[in-house]
C-alpha cells in the first residue's frame, strides 16, 4: 500500500513540477510587468489579480502533492498580493527584490521537488516568510538592512541560486517529463488525416473480399470440369480405339477434329490450374498486405487519440489524496465516490478543469461537510460524502460535484454581496434564490466567517467560473439548506470517444450512444400488446411504450424486411428514468464512435447529436437519445392511428416487388425509397447485366431501369427481357436523363412500357405510371 | 498639340512630368471603369449562376453523402470533407427548380466566411471567370423571392450571380430545432 502511494505521488510530482513552473512564471512575468510600472492603474489592479491568482493555484496544486515549503510560502505570497489587491500595500524595489527572490528559490525547490531537503534549504525558507510578513508589516526595508548587516540573509540571487541548484539539478532532471508543446490545431490535422487511413484499410478490406469472391468463383469452375471428365476420358476413349473400318468411311477426320479439341480442353485445364495457383498466391499476399494495414491503420490511430484524449480518471485520481489529507486536518470523515471517470475528454480541457475541480473539492470540505458530532446532532451519517461524477449530455460532458453537507447559507451570501459593495442593498434584496446563490461566482465573494488556510478568500469559485467559461462550458450551483451543494459543469466534448450501437432502419444506419442503450432483444410480433391504442411490449414484467425508430426520425417506414425476419428486433433507451423500446430492422453491432459536430449550419437537429465514421469509411449519424425519447412521447400524444394504415396504399393484396436498375446508388437509393414509402417491395441491381441475373433468380411484377449504365443499358436490357420467353411480359419502364425524341423512340422500339425522363420526374409520375402498369 | 521646342532641360522635365501625370490618371479611371470580380459559374438545374469566388473554399466531387433525418428540405445531407464534416444545401429548393436526382457526377462548392460554412449542391462547374462589374443588371422583374434576395446581379448574357455574402449570412440557412 505505502509502495503504491509513494509511486502514485513520484507521478503527481512529475506533473506536479511542470504545472508549478507555469504558476511561478505567471507570477515573475506579471511582477516585472508590476516592476515598469508602465500601466495604468486598471491594468495594474488585472495584473495583481493575476498574480494573486497564480500564486492561489499554486498553493492548492503544492498541497495536493504534500509540498509543505511550497504551500506555506505561497500563503505567505498570497497574503502579500491581497493586500496589494486591496492598496493595503505599496510595492518599493525592496519588495520586488525579495519577491523575486522568493520565486526564485520555488523555482529551485520545485526543481528538487521529492528530494531530501537540507537544514540550510529549511533555513532560507523560514527567512524568507518571515521576511514577508515583516513586508505586510511595513518593515520591509528595516528587514532588509538588518539581514544584510549580520549577513544572515540569503546572498543575492544571483550569486548563490546558481551553485545549489545547478549541482542538484542534474540529479533530479530526469524526474521531469520529456513533453513537447504541439498546436492544437497541428494535433488535430494530424487525428484528421489519420482518420482518413480508415478508408485506405476500408478498400483493401473490400478488394479482398472481392478476390476471395473470385476465388469461389474459380472452385465451381473445378467442379463443372471434374463432373465432365468421365465424358472427356469416354472420348478420348473413343478417338485413341479408332478402328481401320472407320478409317476409311471419314469419321477419322472428325475424330482427328475432336482429338485436337480434347488437347485444347486438357490444357485449358491446365492453363486455368496455373492461373489458379498464381491467383491464390495473389490472394495470400492481399491477405497479408491487408492484415499489415489494418494493424498499422489501428494502432495509428489508437496512437494518434491517445495524443489529444486522455481519460477524466488522469484528473479525477489526484482528488481522493487531497481530500484524505484535508479531511484530517479538518478532522472531518469524508468519502469520495467518482463515477464516469473512464469517459474520454480532450486534454486541453481536462487541463482548465483541474484548478476548478481542486477548488470545488476543497470548497466541499471546508465550507459544505459539517464535523461528525454535527452531522450526527443533525441526524445525518457521519461519514460525509463528495460525489463526482462524470456524464454525458447532449453534445457535452457534465461533471458534477455534490456534497451532503450543510449547503450554501443565503444570508451569508446576502451580506457578503453587500460587503463587496457592488450591488445596492435594494438590488440585493431584488434577487431570486438562484441569483443570490449564483453571486457565489463573483470574486470577493465568500461566505467563511474565517479566513483559512486554504480558503475564505472568495477566489476559488471565481477561479471556476472563469475557467468553466474559457472553455465553452457553463457552471450552476444547487443547494438547499443541510442536503448539500451541487455544482453542476457542461464542458464541451470536442473529441471524446464513446461506445455506441450500430442500427439500421431501411437502407440507413445509425449510431445509437450505448450508455443509453439498456439491452437489444428480439421480439415476436405477437408480444406487441395494445393498450389504449398504444403498442407496448412487455419486458421482465414491466410493460413499456414501444416506438418505431423510424416513424420517430420521420422516414418511410419500410416494409422489404417484413418477410425475412419472423422476430422484431427491439433497443430499449433509457434515459434519466425515461425508458422506451425502439423497434429497428436490424441491431449491426458495436462500434467506437468518434463524435464529430454538424458544422455551422446544422447548429441543432432534431433527434441527430452530430455523426461519426463508421468502420467502412462512410458517415453515419449518431442519434441524440434525449430528443428521441422526447420525440417519441409526443408523437404517441399525437398520433394514435392504429397499426396497418401505412399499408393502405397496397390494400388486401400481395405486395408487388419492382426490380430497379440504376448505376447511380444515389438515385437508385432515392429511388427505392421513393417506391418503398409507396408499399412496394424493391430489389435493386447496379447495371442491366446484375438486373438480367436477378430476374433470372427471383420473380418481380415489374422492372424500372435506367438507360445510362455500364456493361449492360436499358435499352439492351429491355431487349433482352423481350427476347427471353419468360420474361417477356414483364412491364419495363425506363427512366433517363435522355430526352431526345430519337431516345423514346428507341425505347419504344425495344419494347418498353414507359419511358419516363428524368427532368420531369418527379415521385407522383412515376408512381401513376406503376399503377397503370400493375 | 505642342511641339517639343528645345527650350533647355528644366521646361522638358516639366513637360514630360505632366504627361506622365495625365497618362497615370488616366489609367487609373479605366481601372475604376472596368472593375472586375472573380466568379465561380456553375450549372443548377440546367440554368447558369455563378458566385463570388471570395466566398467559395473549394469544389469537390459530391460523393458518400449521408442523409440526415429531420431535416428541412434544403438540407440534403453531410458529407465527410478530409475529415471534416460539411453540410449541403440544395439552392434548388429555395429557388424552386426542378429537383433532378443525384448522381456521383455532381457537383459540391464549398462557401466560407467567418462564420459559416457549407457547401451548395451543383449540376456541373463551368469554372472561374472574370466579369466587369458594371456589366450587372440589377434585377429581372421575374425574378421574385429569395432568388432576388442573394441577387447580386445578373451579366448581359443572362448568368445569375449570386451574392455569396448574403447566401452565408442568411439566418434561414441555420437549422437550430428543438424537439
Amino acid at each position: 500500500m505505502a509502495n503504491k502511494d509513494d509511486e502514485f505521488l513520484k507521478r503527481l510530482l512529475v506533473t506536479f513540477a511542470v504545472e508549478a513552473q507555469e504558476h511561478v512564471q505567471g507570477i515573475c512575468s506579471g511582477l516585472l510587468r508590476l516592476e515598469q510600472n508602465k500601466d495604468t492603474a486598471e491594468a495594474r489592479a488585472e495584473l495583481v489579480e493575476t498574480v494573486f491568482r497564480e500564486a492561489h493555484s499554486l498553493k492548492g496544486a503544492a498541497r495536493a502533492v504534500n509540498l509543505i515549503p511550497v504551500e506555506t510560502l505561497c500563503q505567505a505570497l498570497e497574503t502579500v498580493f491581497a493586500a496589494l489587491k486591496k492598496d493595503e500595500l505599496s510595492l518599493s524595489v525592496g519588495v520586488f527584490d525579495l519577491l523575486q527572490e522568493v520565486l526564485d528559490y520555488l523555482g529551485a525547490v520545485l526543481l528538487t521537488a521529492g528530494a531530501e531537503r537540507t537544514h540550510k534549504d529549511k533555513l532560507q525558507q523560514r527567512q524568507l516568510v518571515s521576511r514577508l510578513e515583516g513586508v505586510l508589516k511595513g518593515e520591509t526595508q528595516k528587514e532588509e538592512s538588518s539581514h544584510r548587516a549580520t549577513g544572515v540573509a540569503p546572498p543575492p540571487v544571483i550569486t548563490d541560486l546558481p551553485e545549489v541548484p545547478v549541482a542538484e539539478m542534474t540529479n533530479v532532471v530526469p524526474l521531469l517529463p520529456e513533453t513537447i508543446r504541439v498546436a492544437t490545431h497541428r494535433l488535430i490535422s494530424v487525428l484528421l488525416q489519420s482518420e482518413e487511413m480508415l478508408g485506405a484499410k476500408l478498400s483493401s478490406a473490400e478488394r479482398l473480399l472481392h478476390m476471395r469472391s473470385t476465388s469461389a468463383v474459380m472452385g465451381s469452375w473445378r467442379k463443372e470440369w471434374t463432373k465432365l471428365l468421365p465424358v472427356v476420358q469416354q472420348c478420348r476413349n473413343s478417338v485413341n480405339s479408332v478402328s481401320p473400318r472407320e478409317h476409311m468411311s471419314g469419321t477419322a477426320e472428325k475424330q482427328t477434329t475432336l482429338g485436337k479439341l480434347l488437347d485444347f480442353l486438357d490444357w485449358n485445364s491446365d492453363f486455368i490450374n496455373s492461373l489458379e495457383t498464381r491467383f491464390t498466391a495473389q490472394l495470400k499476399t492481399t491477405e497479408k498486405d491487408d492484415r499489415l494495414l489494418d494493424g498499422m491503420v489501428t494502432s495509428l490511430l489508437d496512437d494518434v487519440k491517445q495524443v489529444l484524449m486522455i481519460p477524466f480518471s488522469s484528473l479525477l485520481e489526484i482528488l481522493p489524496k487531497i481530500v484524505r489529507d484535508l479531511s484530517r486536518t479538518y478532522a472531518k470523515k469524508i468519502e469520495v465516490i467518482i463515477t464516469g471517470e473512464k469517459i474520454e475528454i480532450d486534454r486541453r480541457i481536462l487541463e482548465e478543469m483541474k484548478d476548478p475541480l481542486v477548488h470545488l473539492v476543497r470548497n466541499c470540505i471546508d465550507h459544505g461537510i459539517e464535523s461528525p458530532d454535527e452531522r450526527s446532532a443533525k441526524g445525518k451519517p457521519p461519514l460525509g460524502t463528495i460525489t463526482i461524477t462524470v456524464a454525458p449530455r447532449d453534445n457535452m460532458v457534465e461533471l458534477t460535484v455534490v456534497d451532503d453537507g450543510r449547503g450554501i447559507s443565503l444570508a451569508r451570501v446576502r451580506s457578503a454581496v453587500l460587503k463587496l459593495g457592488k450591488l445596492s442593498e435594494e438590488m440585493v434584496t431584488e434577487l431570486s434564490h438562484q441569483e443570490l446563490l449564483a453571486q457565489v461566482f463573483q470574486s470577493g465573494i465568500t461566505t467563511s466567517p474565517i479566513l483559512t488556510e486554504i480558503s475564505g478568500r472568495g477566489l476559488g469559485l471565481a477561479i471556476v467560473r472563469q475557467k468553466v467559461g474559457k472553455i465553452g462550458g457553463t457552471v450552476n450551483v444547487v443547494s438547499s439548506s443541510d442536503f448539500g451543494t451541487t455544482f453542476r459543469m457542461l464542458l464541451p466534448l470536442t473529441i471524446a470517444t464513446f461506445r455506441g450501437i450500430l442500427v439500421r432502419v431501411g437502407e440507413r444506419q445509425f449510431v445509437i450512444p450505448a450508455m443509453y442503450v439498456e439491452r437489444a432483444l428480439r421480439l415476436f410480433p405477437g408480444e406487441i400488446r395494445n393498450v389504449e391504442n398504444r403498442k407496448t411490449i412487455s419486458l421482465a414484467g414491466v410493460p413499456l411504450s414501444l416506438a418505431s425508430l423510424a416513424a420517430v426520425l420521420e422516414l418511410p417506414a419500410p416494409l422489404a424486411d417484413k418477410e425475412i425476419s419472423p422476430q422484431l428486433q427491439i433497443v430499449v433507451l433509457n434515459s434519466s428514468e425515461i425508458r422506451i423500446a425502439f423497434q429497428v430492422d436490424e441491431v449491426l453491432g458495436e462500434c467506437e464512435v468518434l463524435h464529430k459536430g454538424l458544422g455551422p449550419q446544422l447548429s441543432r437537429v432534431r433527434n441527430v447529436a452530430g455523426v461519426t465514421l463508421l468502420g467502412n469509411g462512410h458517415v453515419a449519424p449518431i442519434l441524440n437519445v434525449i430528443d428521441l425519447l422526447a420525440s417519441a412521447i409526443k408523437m404517441s400524444a399525437v398520433t394514435t392511428r392504429p397499426e396497418g394504415t401505412v399499408d393502405t396504399l397496397s390494400p388486401a393484396a400481395e405486395i408487388r416487388s419492382i426490380l430497379v436498375a440504376e448505376d447511380s446508388i444515389t438515385t437508385r437509393t432515392l429511388l427505392k425509397n421513393i417506391l418503398e414509402s409507396a408499399g412496394y417491395r424493391v430489389s435493386t441491381a447496379v447495371d442491366g447485366l446484375d438486373a438480367l441475373t436477378k430476374l433470372k433468380c427471383n420473380r418481380f411484377d415489374i422492372v424500372v431501369s435506367d438507360v445510362e449504365m455500364p456493361r449492360m443499358n436499358g435499352f439492351d436490357l429491355t431487349a433482352r427481357i423481350r427476347a427471353d420467353k419468360n420474361l417477356q411480359d414483364l412491364p419495363v419502364i425506363l427512366v433517363t436523363a435522355l430526352a431526345s425524341r430519337e431516345d423514346r423512340e428507341r425505347g419504344i422500339d425495344v419494347g418498353a412500357d414507359a419511358y419516363i425522363v428524368k427532368g420531369s420526374f418527379d415521385q407522383s409520375n412515376l408512381l401513376e405510371v406503376l399503377h397503370k402498369l400493375i | 498639340m505642342d511641339a517639343i521646342t528645345p527650350r533647355g532641360e528644366a521646361d522638358r522635365k516639366r513637360i514630360f512630368r505632366k504627361r506622365a501625370e495625365l497618362l497615370a490618371r488616366e489609367t487609373d479611371q479605366h481601372e475604376r471603369e472596368e472593375e472586375q470580380i472573380d466568379v465561380v459559374e456553375f450549372i443548377l438545374s440546367g440554368e447558369q449562376y455563378a458566385i463570388e469566388s471570395a466566398y467559395v473554399n473549394a469544389a469537390h466531387s459530391m460523393k458518400d453523402l449521408t442523409q440526415l433525418p429531420c431535416t428541412p428540405p434544403f438540407v440534403l445531407g453531410v458529407v465527410n470533407m478530409r475529415g471534416k464534416i460539411l453540410s449541403v444545401i440544395d439552392l434548388r429548393v429555395f429557388f424552386e427548380l426542378p429537383r433532378r436526382a443525384l448522381s456521383d457526377l455532381n457537383m459540391l462548392i464549398v462557401l466560407q466566411n467567418d462564420t459559416m460554412k457549407f457547401a451548395i449542391l451543383a449540376d456541373v462547374i463551368v469554372g472561374s471567370r472574370r466579369i466587369p462589374r458594371t456589366s450587372l443588371l440589377a434585377t429581372l422583374p421575374t425574378l421574385t423571392g429569395i432568388r432576388a434576395e442573394y441577387l447580386l446581379g445578373i451579366t448581359p448574357e443572362r448568368l445569375v450571380v449570386l451574392d455569396g455574402g448574403k447566401v452565408l449570412c442568411d439566418s434561414r440557412m441555420v437549422v437550430h430545432e428543438e424537439v
